[in-house]
């Protein structure tokens, strides 16, 4: 049972050195939420007998009974580290001099690709991430997508080796061949690590390593773990040597030979792999006794590890002896805790360089030194990342962190969305908090109020966020950044529901559907359909099935999956296009242009922005792309939605009162962006260019009527003459299957237009990892079609990788992405047949 | 034949005897309706011109001319415009696209408020360049007029300001829709008017406008009722001259004695 009281919980809040916010996050299937539960078991909130079976953090029924996590849990965990312990950890802000107690507030999060966005929400709100690898899978895809989210958001990782049992009971490997997988684990870690790190950056190194013990090894599934710490303590006296020196010994190129009693750094015959002889052979001792029922060799065994059984144990063998015994040696949650409260930094160590990623106000007013020095007497700031569903149908906790200040019940506090702009009163409310709540797990615990440095639920303010926003007491506050997912909502249903009387509560129980989860689009196209767009199909099955037992609760009528295009062009427009305004005093000359490849990457990823300094950005614009400084520095606007791939530029000279029509240029621009000329889907990677304006000498006459319809007819125009082509999106697919199956994977993906770029056997094992690119719009029933052609051997995982250009010409007759623009266009209720230019270019 | 008629400035009385006779003849006549408003309704100038009239709205006017222009070739259509045809810009290109089409013109012009604005004793060789003053939103705050009211100012010129008039304006969100909502019609007074520029004085974006500088209000020029007043900028603003249509005018800094003397009769 809990062995701490909420009023224990509140006074470790304001030890903030000492609290460490995590995720737990890993590929699908890699053992986050069992292993979890073994924390959750030594902090004491479940019994330890049922750890590794009860899955606390799943707390949906769809979870337990499919046994994956779909949504991010919280629970908050206390943990005392020993005074030999505390020696490790050395940086003053990493914990308070005189308290050895740690407050974890642990954020276990899905794995399955389609539920990415819970990761993206689970990392915003912490500062240290627990990656968890399946030993005999390896780094999969997921893993890295995690990881290279993590160190964006500058989260510090621990890596934790999962699932040892199976590579002893199952795979039987040997020694040497056990370490090399490690090892080879670990290196590809820090290779992505590395990727996405600067070294030299504020996060400095975070690489992960065995011998410092930010490596963790075991099984989650049977409760137990260790680091080279453990292995390190237990020899340090026998070895007369420091814990800290003989963890270096412990690991790597270190050999020892028992005879001449001497260390080398390179193997012979006589000597052996330190990491072999004095981790890896006991443990292979103790699981060939208890799996070969050699009871007294066990006995022997366990007298010289130091290991005993309670009295109800004794009588057990096999398998479950084995866990009993390995748990009660090894125990899981003592390990991981101390790993993590060594190696993770706390909320003071990270909001220092945390702090200029979150928050986009200036670097040095009220809220952003509170949030550096993660001060509970600054300015309330705070950023809801999720919102979670209470058992009051239809309304929501608002799950996220506190940065700076309190956040208390019955406190008064802006309530500030995506949208707030500072200064304005768009997406703004004043607002009372009505409670502020602890979130455990399944429980939630009300509590007075909640310091900087920790993570916490509020009610109340569910009806003034769409998902997620800033909270704050500071008048002239910024927003905290918003969240960049990495996936993207590419596949979408329409809905409806089986009685047409029913209309309002599917649409009320669409609102609450776009709220319960951090990435779902719920649309109302102007056709009056109801669209819901997610990242694949698990995530859409998931989300159909909570709208319709959940949100709405009627029963519902589904369309087909069908995948977003995207529009582009692919070459610069063949004329300049001219568009008069109604009044025709009015007149924009425009061309569109293709992005240079990677550029639209680059928007999306945040490297080009349109929040950068403009000069800046023109340099890199011109040093990586040739775009001519003079002409980047006069962006206009990005789009769709101000911040898309695609671009504006002011390319006009000495045009007077340009500036009064800018923001009306900008607005069609925004519009033509989000619904392109052929199918009114986005647009991607293009650049248009305002080469020249005429305007009526009045100001009245050059109002937005005027001018934002001419823009849109005017980049249609653009378009339609720049050769325009569909983009398709592009899964990244992973499939691990054996050798046999391999061909089988090559039929369905064949079929498919699916592409391989990479075959592999994993090391060690007889698996096999294909990688391929699979167009999203043939991915629907992939999974399916694949396991029976494998006899249910390949497991896929799809993630969204790229958009590629659908080859053909959309303005072609009879050409696939003609047929794909004019089912697009009858689906959203436009008129058939292609868009005409004579309707969008005028002439002189 | 295609006739573009000025209606004049304030009721059915006041179009010219030939737009008159050239009404009553033609085969469909269309009544323009956004650059200005007469201050009768249709029925009542129906009744007095013995004619049904067509409303034509910005959009039809703008971009659907082939309707009113259609089989002008043959048949005769006149387009009723209030005030003068050519005091609204618009109406160029429409006479330009039916010249296109090898429709013959005419017009038939009538008292503006760029004429008739001389009622305040302002001579009309001492305006200057004259401007529109748009109803301001919270996105666009368009202020090039002012650089024009500065620049009559400095050359000592009076300048005329016409106020923005929305008959069917549509809403700004609806203007990136298909569906189009619209706002209810408003037209700008001169105590809006002087407000909006007061801001821009203290703003200091209009340098030698000034809280005194001497401002005449216009109102419903042409009617029994119309009303006249000069005063400061600073103290036009609260004064309220009753229903549309209002015009504002800024006055030189230095008068003609002539002027001058005129003027005190409007002086609050």
């Amino acid at each position: 049972m809990v062995n701490f009281t909420v009023d224990e919980i509140r006074s470790m809040m304001d030890q903030k050195k000492n609290i460490r916010n995590m995720s737990v996050i890993a590929h699908v299937d890699h053992g986050k939420s069992t292993l979890t539960d073994s924390l959750v078991s030594k902090a004491g909130i479940i019994a330890n007998a049922k750890a590794g079976e009860t899955r606390f953090t799943d707390t949906r029924k769809d979870e337990q009974e499919r046994c994956i996590t779909i949504k991010s849990t919280a629970i908050s965990m206390y943990f005392e580290l020993e005074d030999k312990d505390l020696v490790f950890i050395k940086d003053p802000d990493q914990r308070d001099k005189n308290v050895k107690g740690f407050l974890i507030n642990l954020i276990d999060s899905p794995g399955h690709v389609d539920f990415s966005s819970e990761v993206t929400a689970a990392l915003r709100v912490t500062d240290g991430a627990l990656v968890v690898v399946d030993c005999v899978s390896g780094v999969c895809v997921q893993t890295e997508t995690v990881l290279r989210q993590a160190i964006a958001e500058r989260i510090k990782p621990v890596l934790f080796m999962n699932k040892m049992d199976r590579a002893l009971l199952e795979l039987q490997l040997e020694q040497e061949d056990l370490y090399q997988t490690f090892q080879r684990i670990v290196e590809n870690v820090n290779v992505i690590i590395a990727t996405y790190n600067d070294d030299g950056g504020p996060m400095g190194e975070v690489r992960v390593d065995p011998s410092r013990g930010s490596v963790g090894f075991g099984s989650g599934l049977h409760g137990w773990a260790f680091t080279l710490k453990q292995f390190a303590e237990m020899y340090a006296e026998k070895f007369k040597i420091d814990v800290v020196k003989l963890m270096n010994r412990l690991w790597g190129e270190n050999f020892f030979n028992p005879k001449t009693k001497k260390w080398s750094k390179q193997k012979d015959e006589e000597n052996k792999r330190s990491f072999n002889t004095y981790i890896l052979d006991p443990i292979y001792k103790l699981f060939d006794c208890i799996m070969n029922y050699k009871k007294e060799e066990t006995e022997v065994l366990m007298g010289k590890l130091n290991i005993t059984l309670k009295p109800e144990d004794k009588d057990k063998d096999g398998k479950a002896l084995l866990k009993v015994i390995m748990r009660s040696w090894l125990p899981a949650g003592e390990a991981l805790l101390q790993m993590i409260a060594i190696h993770l930094p706390s909320p003071v160590v990270a909001q220092k360089y945390r702090a200029e990623m979150l928050y986009e106000g200036p670097l040095d007013d009220e809220a952003a030194v509170g949030i550096k020095t993660c001060d509970p007497n600054g300015p309330l700031m705070m950023y809801v990342s999720k919102m979670v569903p209470t058992s009051d149908k239809g309304r929501f906790y608002a799950f996220g962190r506190v940065f700076s200040g309190k956040v208390s019940t019955g406190m008064k506090a802006r309530i500030m969305g995506p949208n707030y702009i500072p200064g304005k009163k768009e997406d703004l409310y004043e607002k009372a908090i009505q409670r502020t709540i602890l979130m455990m797990g399944r429980y939630v615990e009300a509590i007075e109020d909640v310091p900087s440095g920790n993570i916490c639920g509020l009610v109340g303010v569910d009806q003034f966020l769409v998902k997620t926003g800033t909270i704050t007491t500071f008048k002239d506050a910024h927003n905290l950044r918003v969240m960049k997912f990495s996936v993207s909502p590419v596949v979408r249903v329409a809905v409806e529901p089986k009685n047409p009387a029913d209309l309002p509560k599917l649409v009320e129980g669409l609102k609450r559907l776009a709220k319960s989860d951090p990435m779902v689009q719920c649309i109302i196209e102007e056709s009056g359909e109801h669209i819901i767009a997610g990242a694949g199909e698990l995530h859409l099955e998931i989300c159909l099935k909570d709208l319709e037992e959940d949100h709405a609760c009627i029963p519902i009528k589904k369309s087909d999956p069908v995948v977003s295009y995207r529009e582009t062009v692919t070459e610069e427009s063949d004329q300049i296009c001219l568009s008069k305004s109604p009044n025709k005093h009015n007149r924009l000359f425009m061309k569109a242009t293709p992005f240079p490849d990677n550029l639209a990457e680059d928007i999306e990823n945040g490297k080009v922005n349109p929040r950068d300094e403009f000069k800046s950005r023109a340099r890199y614009l011109g040093e990586n792309y040739d775009y001519d400084v003079t002409e980047a520095r006069k962006i206009w606007a990005f789009g769709p939605d101000g911040t898309g791939p695609n671009l504006l530029v002011d390319c006009t000279k000495g045009v007077q009162y340009l500036n009064e029509i800018k923001d009306s240029v900008v607005v069609g621009f925004q519009w033509a962006t989000k619904e392109g000329v052929l199918a009114e889907e986005n647009l991607r990677a293009v650049r248009f260019n305002i080469h020249d304006v005429t305007l009526h000498a009045d100001a009245i006459h050059r109002g937005g009527g005027q001018i934002i319809p001419t823009t849109r007819r005017c980049l249609y125009a653009c378009v339609l003459t720049a050769m325009p082509r569909l983009m398709e999106p592009v899964y990244l697919c992973e499939i691990q299957c054996p050798e046999v199956a391999v061909g089988g994977i090559y039929g369905v993906l064949n079929r498919r237009r699916g592409i391989v770029f990479e075959e592999q056997q994993v090391a060690g094992t007889p698996m096999f990892v294909v990688k391929a690119h699979l167009p999203v719009n043939e991915s629907f029933g992939f999974t399916a079609d694949l396991r029976s052609n494998t006899g249910g051997q390949a497991f896929p995982q799809c993630v969204f990788d790229h958009w590629q250009i659908l080859p053909g010409n959309p303005l072609e007759v009879g050409s696939r992405p003609y047929n794909i623009v004019q089912d697009t266009r009858k689906r959203k209720g436009l008129k058939e047949g292609l868009p005409d230019l004579s309707q969008y270019l005028d002439k002189l | 034949m295609f006739y573009l008629i000025g209606i004049g400035l304030y009721d059915e009385k006041d179009i010219t005897v030939k737009g008159l006779e050239i009404v009553k003849r033609v085969d469909r006549v269309y009544l323009e309706y956004y650059t200005s408003i007469i201050c009768k309704n249709k029925e009542e100038l129906e009744n007095f011109y013995g004619k049904s009239l067509i409303i034509a709205d910005r959009e039809m006017v703008e971009q659907n001319s082939d309707i009113i222009l259609k089989d002008a070739d043959v048949e005769d259509v006149a387009l009723l415009v209030v005030g003068d045809p050519f005091a609204a810009t618009t109406h160029t290109d429409l006479i330009l696209r039916a010249r296109n089409k090898n429709i013959q013109t005419k017009i038939i012009h009538n008292a503006s408020i760029f004429n008739a604005v001389g009622c305040t004793g302002l001579q009309l060789y001492n305006f200057g360049e004259t401007v529109s003053i748009p109803y301001w939103t919270d996105k666009w705050k368009p202020d090039s007029f002012v650089k024009k009211i500065e620049f009559n100012l400095s050359s000592d010129l009076h300048t005329l300001c016409l106020l923005d008039i929305q008959v069917k304006e549509p809403t700004a969100e609806s203007l990136t829709k298909k569906v189009k909502t619209y706002l209810p019609p408003r037209f700008m007074s001169v105590k809006e008017a002087t407000t909006q520029l007061l801001e821009l004085v203290y703003s200091q974006i209009c340098r030698n406008l000034e809280e005194e500088t001497l401002c005449v209000g216009l109102a419903r020029i042409g009617a029994d009722d119309q009303q006249i007043v000069a005063c400061s900028l600073i103290e036009m603003t609260s004064v309220d001259l009753g229903p549309p249509l209002h015009s504002l005018v800024i006055a030189a800094s230095n008068l003609h004695p002539i002027e001058q003397e005129y003027i005190k009769q409007f002086r609050l």
